[in-house]
């Protein structure tokens, strides 16, 4: 075990509250001088948008010569970016900081992300954790990580405060890569936490966006999905989401692009216009959260199955085919049985193709955690499952439709012979690769459905 | 060669000093603090901080976009976690702010010549105010249903034709009653814009009672308090 160092002098001055930094301080960088490069290692969890920054940070870290390892193959640094939506999360994030500052005893362990803003003074007083970064500053890791390796003493919150510093993903852990336009929301639903540690809503410039996609491409990525944490409300010098996507779609290449997650309110005509365009693919996952509305104004959603329902069938009525993806919360507080009841048939009747179905649970520091009527554990997994349950079977009849058709997938991975990849509507498809690429495009004719529940897929031949 | 990043100075422009609290009723009081150093629209609201403590809740701005001082007000909920510690607060006590947040509020077009009704269930014609003092001119009716008449906070600050009290426990209203209940006697015209804010179940009413009235979910915007 390396000896520490006590940082406690000079710049403690300046930043009292110094308690983010300790372990690791050794200022002999272990490859320093073994012309070999340091190791670095990413765990990353929660959402996209995580994912995304994550990729990020990959890119540039390799940039500067820092080799990519996973955790069991002894990295310098460990950077482990937590997610803190549920409370599931927090213990997952609690687990993999754990796991990750027992890869190596020496390693600089970084955690960022959510769960640094959440629990900030916490994680600054565990011994494991070399330093702990905010959202805001999480894309200055390599640069803090490079002090440290040469001996500057930097505090994480002497860092630039910029949530879209980011380099465009050159080299990702996937065949996607995210783009991100939008951090921040401040919509307060009353079951989240993003507000309090994501901040509020900011948009990042068309210009800026325009150069990362034109960038990304450049290195060779196929789809860019757009992501944000709220990306609807996309506002910059007058320019709207929509008036985003379009400027994207008219980048010049070869490429796909996919929206993330949004929330359902606020689309014009236009929006349903702009998936004509080739580029981009037929499908949304549009949180509805509930089916009832006295529940979605508990939860502070300001929209109602109605307006939802118009949303899907304007849609639907232009593009059959068109896949909605959707997150549901069972159980919220409050919620009676008629209430759930609500929420069933709105999963039944928007055919949703997948349900990312949340047992509420109680998140410290939201409104939800004060409300009154929490439903039992029992009931909330007994209206979970129904959920699951009907959401499979919405997905089967959604898959059903594309037997006999065709879809562009893009091949993410090949494994013994057979390629993976999604078609344009998000429809996972299996079919022989004979002669194909990973990061590749290829009209597949669909011929059957398999697999079961979640795991379902079509499979196809390439025509 | 690496370069290092300079660290940033960064005064905390979040933290507010109390300059007065104006006792309304026993419970409802409001937070008077110095001029917002951000600029907000009317109907936005603010997150509200108490040094050393790790929660924080959103009020409504209930002062105007141009007043000398940022204002919201306060209503003290017996066994709450944040407003009996608000309500400990002096002058010269320090309060952290963020914002403004939020997109309940009126566009200026409508605001010289649109018609508006707004409806409020007690502290939630906070952000009413601050539009009423906003645009002097707006052309608004303001139902406000409280328990009892003195919660009419403010009140002299409307005009009488413009404000409607509605009571549910004394006989002081200009409607004696149920806010809702006087929602469904009333008429208004086709294009008006609705602002509704305060509790969901007030706001789950009369949203339902609009909507029979044959007006659109598009021309009414909501604010819940909880
Ligand atoms: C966007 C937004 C703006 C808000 N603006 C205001 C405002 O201008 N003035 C204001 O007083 N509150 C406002 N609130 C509510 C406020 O944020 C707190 O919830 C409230 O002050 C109670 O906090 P507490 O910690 O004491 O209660 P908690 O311990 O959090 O208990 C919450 C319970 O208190 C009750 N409650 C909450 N708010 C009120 C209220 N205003 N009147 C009566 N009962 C209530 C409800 O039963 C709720 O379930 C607003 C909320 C939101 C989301
Ligand atoms: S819209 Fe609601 S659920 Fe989505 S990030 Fe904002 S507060 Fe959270």
């Amino acid at each position: 075990m390396q000896k520490k160092r006590n940082i406690q002098t000079g710049a403690d001055q300046k930043f009292p509250s110094f308690g983010g930094v300790r372990r690791g301080l050794s200022f002999s960088p272990p490859s320093e001088g073994s012309g070999e490069a340091r190791r670095v290692a990413f765990k990353t969890l929660g959402c996209r948008l995580n994912q995304y920054e994550t990729d990020a940070l990959v890119t540039d870290f390799s940039s500067a010569g820092y080799q990519l390892v996973e955790l069991n193959q002894s990295p310098d640094v460990v950077v482990v970016n937590t997610c803190t939506v549920t409370n599931q999360s927090d213990q997952k994030s609690r687990t993999t900081i754990s796991q990750a500052a027992r890869a190596n005893n020496n390693a600089v362990v970084v955690v960022t992300g959510c769960m640094a803003n959440n629990f900030k003074e916490k994680l600054e007083n565990q011994d494991n954790i070399t330093f702990v970064v905010e959202n805001n500053r999480k894309s200055s890791i390599l640069s803090l990580v490079d002090a440290h390796f040469s001996g500057e003493i930097l505090h994480p919150n002497q860092l630039p405060q910029d949530v879209f510093r980011y380099e465009p993903v050159r080299q990702s852990l996937h065949t996607r890569s995210a783009l991100k336009i939008q951090d921040g929301c401040d919509n307060f639903c009353t079951f989240c936490i993003i507000p309090m540690v994501r901040g509020r809503a900011v948009s990042r410039s068309v210009e800026s966006v325009l150069e990362n996609v034109r960038k990304t491409i450049d290195n060779g990525f196929r789809e860019i999905v757009i992501t944000g944490v709220n990306i609807g409300r996309y506002e910059y010098e007058g320019h709207r989401f929509e008036d985003l996507l379009e400027k994207i779609l008219e980048v010049p290449g070869d490429f796909r692009v996919r929206i993330s997650s949004l929330e359902p309110d606020g689309f014009g005509d236009r929006f349903v216009e702009l998936f004509q365009h080739q580029k981009l693919m037929p499908h949304l996952h549009l949180c509805l959260q509930s089916g009832s509305d006295k529940t979605l104004l508990r939860m502070r959603r300001m929209y109602d199955v109605d307006q939802f329902r118009k949303t899907v069938n304007r849609f639907r009525s232009v593009y059959p085919d068109f896949n909605f993806t959707t997150d549901i919360i069972v159980g919220f507080p409050g919620e009676t049985e008629e209430e759930f009841q609500e929420t069933l048939a709105a999963v039944r009747e928007f055919n949703f193709s997948h349900v990312h179905t949340f047992k509420y649970s109680v998140r410290k520091g939201t409104r939800a955690e004060r409300l009154e009527n929490h439903v039992p554990e029992k009931v909330k997994n007994a209206r979970s499952l129904q959920v699951r349950q009907l959401s499979e079977e919405n997905r089967m009849k959604f898959l059903k439709i594309f037997v006999g058709k065709e879809q562009q997938v893009l091949i993410e991975k090949i494994v013994q012979g057979t390629a993976y990849g999604y078609g344009e509507s998000y429809v996972p498809v299996r079919f022989r690769a004979d002669g194909v690429q990973k990061n590749t495009v290829r009209r597949v004719k669909l011929l059957d459905l398999k697999g079961e529940g979640e795991n379902m897929y079509l499979t196809g031949e390439i025509i | 060669m690496m370069s290092f990043i300079k660290p940033e100075i960064k005064i905390d422009e979040s933290f507010y000093k109390v300059e007065e609290i104006r006792q309304l009723t026993d419970e409802t009081f409001s937070l008077k603090l110095p001029k917002a150093r951000f600029a907000f629209k009317a109907g936005q609201h603010i997150s509200l901080g108490i040094k050393g403590d790790y929660q924080s809740r959103e009020y409504s701005i209930y002062s105007g976009a141009n007043d000398e001082n940022l204002e919201v007000l306060v209503k003290e909920v017996e066994n709450g976690y944040f407003t009996p510690k608000l309500r400990k607060l002096k002058a010269g006590d320090l309060v952290e702010v963020h914002g403004p947040f939020g997109k309940f509020g009126i566009e200026q077009k409508d605001a010289e010549t649109g018609k508006f009704v707004f409806i409020a269930s007690g502290t939630g014609i906070a952000p009413f105010r601050s539009m009423v003092r906003t645009y002097p001119e707006l052309d608004y009716t303001l139902i406000h249903g409280v328990r009892y008449s003195h919660e009419a906070y403010d009140k002299h600050e409307y005009t009488n034709d413009r404000y409607i009290l509605c009571t549910s426990r004394d006989k002081k209203g200009t409607y004696n009653g149920r806010l809702t209940n006087y929602l469904k006697g009333c008429t208004f015209a086709p294009k008006t814009h609705f602002y509704l804010c305060g509790n969901s179940d007030m706001i789950f009413d009369a949203l339902e009672i609009l909507k029979d009235k044959g007006f659109e979910r598009d021309q009414i915007h909501c604010e819940v308090y909880f």
